[in-house]
């Protein structure tokens, strides 16, 4: 659609980003920058209590895996080996990035930290509340060095606030703004809330859509700011209808499983298929849906029922209409099963497991979803890719460094170097005292 | 809507008969209507609505000088409609190449699966989530309870977080280059992305996680069990073996009065010897003291000694809870139809004195912006 005069290019072009972020939610934000082209610094420690604790979790490359392997060489379970560099979920969380080791508990690193801030228009921490304050490197402090920076903070809570000063992680804040509860089969069944972090991941989306924002009011008037992102907040914005109904109707929210009680829609689950834990969802919309499907499968007896004819009908019946269609898709191969109801237009899916997605997905292959990165130590792995295509600016995970995640201190020759200007005698005297 | 929170004006162009998430419920109406559906209302806040019939031949020309004075045209829905009206858009943005076209459909705009039909709980099970979240399985392993989907339209909120990604990156890339370009979104891959370590554990290790109880899916089953306070809420609680957390419930359970092992030599020795028992030790402690007290003193406490524990709220616990209300989590919003305010979740984050999320419009009725967006388009 473009005139073709340019041939595009990073949308955050020139952007420095010093990421002080560790674990999840800050990663997860600044990795988004760098897809689109920000130079992200990371600035780690080397002592065990300092360092990132999914470096050293599991799961852990191979123990074969070098620099010039990588998964084409087999997977086997790894070992960390002693290396902070060998963490395969480290290196899908922090593509495209700078990694520099700096001791801020030592005075030369805060100088030097504040050396880096002078030339930035980012600045991302997610300690805990407090502590860049004790340090002097707070964001009253750091924009008397630069006016421009933009700050941002991510905690559980958020810095303002009645309980600034809680401890909280992703799956507390789920559990305190609601999201756990949401999720799972009705009451007196406990909620099933979610299989992971997922705001450590939400929190950071909105960040890279905030600092982005940011980003371009910076350029366009040369202000900065700051931002106190709070992950429990987040998790409100995504609790759906429930506190605005509960206002008009005084009721308590209550689960629903997989049914969907706010649309006519009936059977609406996950169906179990053969084979080991394999699962369909199943989705019907309408009454055209429900024939189709009842004559995909061949015109049982039970599925005639004149209870199940109408939505209001199988709304009513559904545990039995659910243990019916059950008996049936229990005998049914998933993928099978979910192409004989695409081809009649009803929307089915296979409940994919990591290896479904990452070894089968027809449709995850041809986009190129998955992204091949060198590292510097555990060779090439495929990397989770960003979810659009941009015609102009593309996202590339692989970011300024091409590379996947960098290995402890890789970059700081470039960026002590490079970028702030020290020289190879000024370097090794401020490695020799623990300071880089 | 973010980018409506964010200070932008957006303009939603809906046929006749109403945009199709005007049917989605629940709704302040006994019956289903288009102007009560709560799910339409929180999710269209500040935004305007013009009634115009984007396959009607017609309204070209509006649709025209719309396009030559916008920033953004977002497109989402189904395959087969998008791409249907994509054409027009795309010879718009010829005669005004600063437009973005964004396009957000459930498998993206090519591939094997453009058109297959979705739902929420569909892109859910394809994309992943639904295959890490749910209940422990028996104590062989085997399943009993199906896959869950957590509640609430997720698919569709990561579909909308990365389609605001995306389209502020495009906004930046303009500041430099002046040039538009065009977006290809897929709930599908955005669902995808949101599952933590489950691929890396597939990729690295070959392995695949288990969905457990209200934690975290893993490739075995792991000792923890959710909570219940004495006033019979679930709490989410952990101890792990780091020292920092053990010396915090031994303080817990000094105050409440109950004996424990925690920190003595004996322990030391069962956890070297047998770490198995000591998590069960540990975990059988936890429910002890969790029981002990009700939820919101348990929450205090354990705050105040530095643990990371929560209740499991339902999402309305938190309207009167005053953190969000210091912080300005809600904005109150007028619905003059109603006779009333009602509060809505609006922000993620705060500039340390108020929320950087702006909102103080009620979703629009149908069509109740369509003069004054047609009076502009004729101006030109």
């Amino acid at each position: 659609m473009s005139n073709g005069e340019s041939k595009g290019g990073r949308a955050l072009e020139g952007v420095r980003i010093i990421d002080l972020t560790w674990l999840q939610v800050g990663p997860q934000a600044t990795r988004l920058l760098a897809t689109f082209g920000a130079q992200v610094i990371r600035v780690e420690w080397r002592e065990r209590k300092a360092i990132d604790f999914i470096r050293y979790t599991p799961p852990f490359a191979p123990d074969h895996a070098t620099a010039d392997g990588g998964r084409s060489q087999g997977v086997t379970r790894g070992h960390a080996n002693g290396s902070y560099n060998r963490a395969g979920y480290f290196n899908n969380t922090n593509p495209g990035k700078y990694g520099i080791t700096l001791n801020l508990n030592h005075p030369k690193g805060r100088d030097l930290l504040r050396r880096l801030v002078r030339d930035a228009n980012v600045i991302c921490e997610n300690f805990s509340p407090g502590q860049m304050d004790k340090w002097g490197l707070g964001y009253e402090e750091l924009r008397k060095l630069n006016p421009r920076i933009i700050y941002i903070q991510t905690t559980g809570v958020g810095k303002a606030g009645v309980y600034k000063d809680y401890v909280s992680y992703g799956p507390t804040a789920q559990a305190f703004s609601g999201l756990t509860f949401l999720s799972g089969l009705p009451q007196p069944r406990p909620p099933a809330g979610w299989g992971y972090s997922y705001l450590d991941h939400s929190p950071g989306y909105f960040g890279a859509i905030m600092l982005m924002a940011a980003i371009r009011r910076q350029r366009l008037s040369a202000t900065g700011c700051y931002i106190d992102l709070s992950q429990s907040e987040t998790g409100l914005m995504l609790s759906g209808t429930s506190i605005i109904e509960h206002q008009l109707t005084g009721k308590p929210t209550e689960r629903y499983g997989n049914r969907m009680p706010f649309l006519d829609w009936s059977p609406h689950g996950a169906y179990r298929c053969a084979g080991n834990d394999n699962w369909i969802a199943i989705s019907i919309q309408s009454d055209e849906q429900w024939r189709a499907l009842i004559e995909e499968i061949g015109s049982p007896a039970w599925a005639l029922d004149a209870r199940f004819a109408s939505a209001a009908g199988r709304k009513q019946h559904e545990d039995d209409l659910d243990a019916k269609l059950t008996s049936f898709t229990t005998g049914c191969e998933r993928y099978d099963l979910m192409n004989r109801l695409q081809a009649r237009g009803i929307p089915a899916g296979v409940v994919q497991k990591a290896s479904d997605r990452f070894d089968r997905d027809p449709q995850l292959k041809a986009r190129g979803y998955y992204v091949d990165l060198p590292h510097s130590e555990i060779g090439t792995w495929p990397i989770e890719g960003f979810p659009a295509k941009l015609s102009r600016s593309p996202a590339n995970v692989g970011g300024p460094t091409g590379r996947a995640a960098p290995k402890l201190g890789e970059d700081n020759e470039f960026v002590f170097g490079k970028l702030v200007g020290l020289s190879a005698a000024e370097m090794a005297a401020l490695s020799d005292e623990g300071v880089i | 809507m973010l980018l409506a929170g964010l200070g932008a004006e957006v303009i939603k162009l809906e046929p006749r008969e109403g945009s199709p998430s005007r049917g989605i419920g629940p709704f302040a109406s006994t019956a289903p209507d288009k102007e009560q559906s709560i799910f339409f209302w929180r999710y269209n806040l500040n935004k305007k609505s013009a009634v115009l019939d984007v396959d009607d031949p017609d309204a070209q020309p509006t649709l025209a000088a719309l396009a030559s004075k916008a920033d953004i045209v977002l497109l989402s829905g189904e395959f087969e409609t998008v791409e249907r009206r994509l054409p027009l858009w795309c010879k718009l943005a010829e005669e005004n190449p600063r437009l973005i076209v964004c396009t957000i459909t459930p498998f993206g705009l090519d591939g094997p699966y453009r058109a297959l039909k979705a739902t929420d709980l569909v892109q859910m099970a394809l994309g992943g989530i639904m295959a890490v979240c749910g209940y422990d399985p028996d104590k062989d392993g085997a399943y009993d309870t199906p896959p869950i989907a957590p509640a609430m339209w997720h698919s569709y909120h990561l579909g909308g977080e990365y389609a605001a990604v995306a389209m502020m990156a495009a906004i930046n890339f303009r500041e430099l280059s002046g040039e538009g370009q065009f977006i290809d979104v897929s709930v599908h891959e955005a669902v995808n992305t949101c599952t933590e370590v489950a691929i890396p554990s597939y990729v690295y290790a070959g392995q695949v996680v288990m969905r457990q109880t209200a934690r975290h899916a893993a490739p075995s089953v792991t000792h923890a069990r959710l909570t219940v306070s004495a006033d019979g809420v679930f709490m989410l609680a952990s101890l792990s073996p780091f020292e920092r957390e053990q010396r915090a419930v031994a303080e817990l359970a000094d105050q409440v009065g109950i004996g424990h092992v925690l920190g003595t030599p004996e322990f030391a020795q069962l956890e070297k010897e047998d770490r198995v028992a000591a998590a069960i030790y540990r975990q059988d402690l936890l429910e002890e003291i969790i029981a002990s007290l009700p939820a919101d003193e348990i929450f205090k406490r354990a705050q105040a000694v530095g643990l990371a524990w929560s209740p499991i709220r339902r999402p309305e616990d938190n309207l009167d809870d005053p953190h969000f209300a210091a912080r300005g989590s809600f904005a109150t919003i007028r619905h003059p139809e109603l006779g009333r305010d009602l509060r809505y979740p609006s922000t993620v984050a705060s500039d340390g004195h108020a929320p950087h999320f702006s909102y103080t419009r009620r979703a629009p009725r149908l069509g109740e912006h369509t003069d004054e967006v047609l009076k502009r388009a004729a101006i030109r």
